[in-house]
């Protein structure tokens, strides 16, 4: 069986992904599993290729993919419809969020399975914020007063070099649409209208919530197109912030032995938002081996699984059972990622979803290059939203749900 | 004496002695070679945009494997690191607090052009950067190494530039080959539109588009009149230019005064079908949904292999065009008696096959031979286009008129009783009769048209043509014995009609 997966714990993805096909082939002998890991950006364009594959080409028996693939995949014919392939398989330990991903939309029919997930939070050095700020809680429930506290800490820490408040989680080292979310759902915008026939991103909403994120690059408080690594990193000590999808809080601690704290990402608006994102995997219909590829998404969804790969992973169990025991296992997590969950939200799953990501990646891949060379301006930024608008709102005429 | 430089390189170049089918797989070999050869913690492989100072991550190299990464980095800011490695080819980082040194790669890559309708092939020089680097501290790149490092990275430049080299070559051939095969299944398919089917499927599958659709013209080229397409599940999908929404109407004029389009920003391309002056359509490519960059080589033989389906189309629209001319009447333009009898046995084959009924209306000019005599021929031949006229205008798009010979005209109504197509035919009464001859033809008489109807019904008034026919046309004559101008459904005036028959014979 081959697997395709993303480098979900960076350069660590292949030796992460050894244990964890060991393990399988243990309990299920005889069975052949080859991993191969490919940046999100290459197996985006690698799915679109599943269909016709070149001849000699090697294609995969299973794929991991964001949950709001599975309608473009159902809709172009690649995702194996499971629910056909085994009657049995049931969402109905699964957390509740991430069920309605998992099928083609207006059916029953599965067409993929939950694997994981993430959501994405604030967290902080207790000890650099302590520093500036008598009550961080208090400081950084909000947006305005995130920036207020990055301020103040680009002050304190003036005198180290490579220094920067906010420490950049986007594994292109850019600037990230998935970051950008929050900020504009807090503002009132979100990528389509409630009946998911319209977009909001041209509203002056979507643009503000963009701009509130953005912000954080422009006044130098997050490094953006720098070597990771070598700048602004919690870790080395030059960061002091850091909005992430991975919860290891834990993994902070053991590997600096200071005090991280968890937050929710500050809001913009009135309630607090989360980003909550799936990763589900998905048998492709030209597979050769699809029975070892169910296999390993039961195995995979087996609880002693999912608490072994969620740990190395740092990423949340996506089925109730080793939820809880994960939340639970610490009165921290259990604190602060229950209210996060609370307002978690998802990007729906629709044909377009990806493609609309795609296009704001593109967008706010320009803005980070336009900021380096210091020629950005709001207007610019609106223009292209704009044009994303209609684009956004052509695509939909063409691929409904 | 020992030449370790040499003896390296020649180690190196040993290793990547061997024919690679992409870049990828090249680096693959080379980044773990140079990572043993240097004793590197890891080596990264970047792509330079020059013009942003940008450099693009691709794939990193550790202990254990090679993975694909995406990273950009700016250097824009660090005009110092910038110009030296510019200059030396060598430089070491200026951010990473253990040894790093970055090396540029130059290689030539063939990229196509097109010249009018000729192809050119240039060589286009590209950029990238290796990264190495060492974890301690205390083992930094000394200038002996940096200069082995620099003909170690040549020698990956040189293969770079073979693989290439060969990877489009390989590329061209695959693309020929495949659209010659389209070109082989497209001349054995004996309907055109079975033929393009299978044209847009085999280029959907080839060139993995998103959609692929060909939009036809009308016989003038002014009109979309359809549209094929090929969806991203590979479904065929055929729609009526009709139904095209308003923006999209305007395409037509657009591919056509623009010329063939390449546009890599929209992911869209279009090409134009012609043939000589002829707009037989245009096809377009998209690949909407999953962003993917329309390759340039791609469209460069989707344009050349074009001109051959335009001539197909074109040879077909102009067979429709003939086959057209014969079948219809040049005066009244409606369909002549031949085709009239194919299309009456084709519904009268239905009617019995799946129970339904249908009706048809015999009609003549009223006094059409006196209009004729009396004005002349050129005034009978404009009666009958404005009868034809109203008929073309008035009817569903089910019924079937045709010129059956002379002032008489029939009309086949599918699927109607009796009492329908009296309804039918008191709309063509209403709307024909009155219809004056303009003046200036008749030295001011008053003349005016008008008509006489008969009607049959199938089942009950015959099942063959010939009989439905019958009863028609005796209901026509009883219509124009002192009835002219009115219509009668046989059903209710056949129990008048022997006598009149008799009369008639007589």
């Amino acid at each position: 069986m081959i697997l395709w997966v993303m480098p979900d714990s960076g350069a660590r993805t292949k030796s992460d992904y050894k244990l964890l096909v060991q393990r399988f082939k243990q309990e299920h002998p005889g069975t052949d599993v080859s991993v191969q890991v490919f940046t999100r950006n290459i197996l985006w364009k690698k799915i679109f290729m599943l269909k016709n594959p070149a001849e000699g080409e090697a294609v995969p028996d299973l794929v991991q993919i964001p949950h709001y693939w599975t309608a473009l995949l159902t809709r172009a014919g690649v995702a194996e419809n499971l629910s056909k392939m085994d009657p049995g398989l049931s969402l109905s330990s699964c957390l509740f969020p991430l069920r309605p991903h998992c099928y083609k939309p207006g059916t029953k029919d599965l067409y993929s399975y939950p694997w994981w997930f993430d959501m994405s939070a604030l967290h902080f050095r207790a000890d650099h914020l302590k520093l500036v700020s008598s009550d961080p809680e208090k400081d950084l429930a909000q947006w305005d007063g995130l920036l207020d506290v990055c301020a103040r800490l680009r002050e304190q820490f003036k005198e180290v070099e490579g220094y920067y408040p906010m420490q950049n989680s986007d594994w292109r080292g850019s600037l990230s649409t998935r970051s950008a979310f929050m900020e504009i759902w807090g503002r009132g915008a979100a990528l389509f209208t409630g009946d998911l026939r319209g977009t909001l991103i041209g509203t002056p909403q979507f643009k503000e919530g963009v701009r509130d994120y953005i912000t954080l690059a422009l006044k130098n408080y997050m490094p953006i197109l720098r070597e990771r690594g070598s700048l602004g990193t919690m870790l080395s000590g030059k960061a002091s912030m850091l909005i992430s999808r991975k919860q290891g809080v834990a993994s902070f601690e053991g590997k600096m032995g200071v005090r991280v704290k968890t937050l929710p990402v500050p809001r913009t608006g009135e309630a607090p938002q989360a980003y909550l994102s799936g990763m589900n995997l998905m048998i492709n219909t030209a597979g050769t081996d699809k029975e070892t590829a169910l296999k390993f998404i039961k195995w995979c969804a087996r609880t002693d699984n999912q608490m072994r790969y969620a740990a190395m992973m740092e990423v949340f169990p996506a089925f109730e059972e080793s939820f809880e025991q994960l939340i639970f296992s610490s009165s921290q997590r259990l604190r602060t990622y229950s209210g996060i969950l609370a307002s978690a939200r998802t990007l729906p799953n629709i044909t377009i979803t990806g493609t609309v990501v795609e296009i704001l990646n593109k967008i706010l891949a320009i803005c980070a290059m336009q900021i380096v060379e210091g020629r950005f301006t709001q207007a610019s930024l609106d223009i292209e939203l704009d044009k994303a608008a209609k684009e956004v709102e052509y695509l939909l005429s063409l691929y409904e749900g | 004496m020992f030449d370790r430089e040499a003896y390296t390189l020649f180690k190196f170049s040993k290793m990547l002695n061997q024919s690679f089918q992409n870049k990828r797989q090249l680096l693959e070999c080379a980044l773990p070679a140079l990572r043993d050869l240097f004793k590197l913690d890891r080596v990264y492989f970047f792509d330079w945009q020059q013009e942003r100072a940008l450099l693009s991550l691709n794939m990193m190299c550790k202990k254990e494997y090679c993975m694909d990464m995406q990273e950009d980095i700016s250097v824009l800011n660090e005009p110092e690191f910038l110009k030296k490695l510019l200059q030396d080819g060598i430089a070491d980082s200026t951010d990473l607090n253990y040894p790093a040194v970055y090396v540029l790669l130059k290689w030539r890559r063939p990229a196509m052009t097109l010249e009018g309708d000729d192809v050119r092939t240039v060589i286009k020089e590209r950029v990238g950067v290796l990264r190495l680097e060492r974890f301690r501290k205390n083992r930094v790149f000394h200038e002996t190494e940096k200069k082995m490092i620099k003909s170690v990275a040549a020698e990956i430049s040189h293969n770079l530039t073979n693989t290439e080299i060969d990877q489009a070559k390989n590329q061209r051939l695959n693309t020929a080959t495949a659209l010659n095969d389209l070109a082989t299944i497209f001349a054995t398919s004996l309907r055109l539109s079975d033929g393009l089917e299978l044209i847009l499927q085999g280029v959907q599958k080839y060139f993995r588009f998103d959609r692929v659709r060909l939009y036809q013209t009308n016989y003038d080229g002014t009109k979309i009149k359809s549209i094929l397409g090929v969806d991203i599940s590979g479904e065929v999908t055929r729609q009526s230019g009709d139904d095209l929404p308003e923006d999209e109407r305007t395409l037509l004029r657009d591919v056509f005064d623009k010329g063939a389009a390449y546009r890599t920003i929209h992911n869209v391309v279009y090409i134009p079908l012609k043939v000589q002056r002829n707009k037989v359509g245009f096809l377009t490519f998209d690949n909407l949904l999953s962003r993917r960059r329309i390759d340039y080589l791609d469209f460069i033989s989707l344009k050349q292999f074009s001109t051959q389906i335009a001539l197909a189309i074109d040879n077909a629209a102009l067979f429709e065009r003939v086959q057209e001319l014969s079948n219809y009447d040049e005066l009244t333009k409606l369909p002549v008696r031949r085709f009239f009898n194919e299309k009456f046995a084709e519904e009268i084959y239905r009617s019995k096959r799946f129970d339904l009924i249908m009706s048809v209306i015999l009609l003549d000019i009223d006094l059409f031979k006196q209009i004729n005599d009396t004005y002349g021929h050129q005034i009978g031949d404009w009666a009958l286009k404005e009868v034809s006229r109203v008929l073309r205008t008035s009817l569903r798009q089910t019924d079937f008129p045709c010129r059956y010979g002379g002032d008489e005209m029939i009309i086949m109504l599918p699927r109607t009783n009796g009492e329908e197509a009296k309804i039918i035919a008191k709309r063509l009464k209403e709307r024909i009769n009155g219809i004056a001859v303009p003046d200036r033809y008749t030295n001011g008489d008053r003349v005016t048209l008008s008509i006489s109807q008969g009607i049959s019904v199938f089942p009950q008034d015959g099942d063959t043509a010939a009989a439905l026919f019958e009863k028609a046309d005796k209901a026509l004559y009883w219509v124009k014995d002192g009835r002219r101008g009115t219509f009668a459904l046989y059903g209710d005036v056949a129990d008048d009609i022997p006598q009149k028959e008799n009369a008639r014979e007589e």
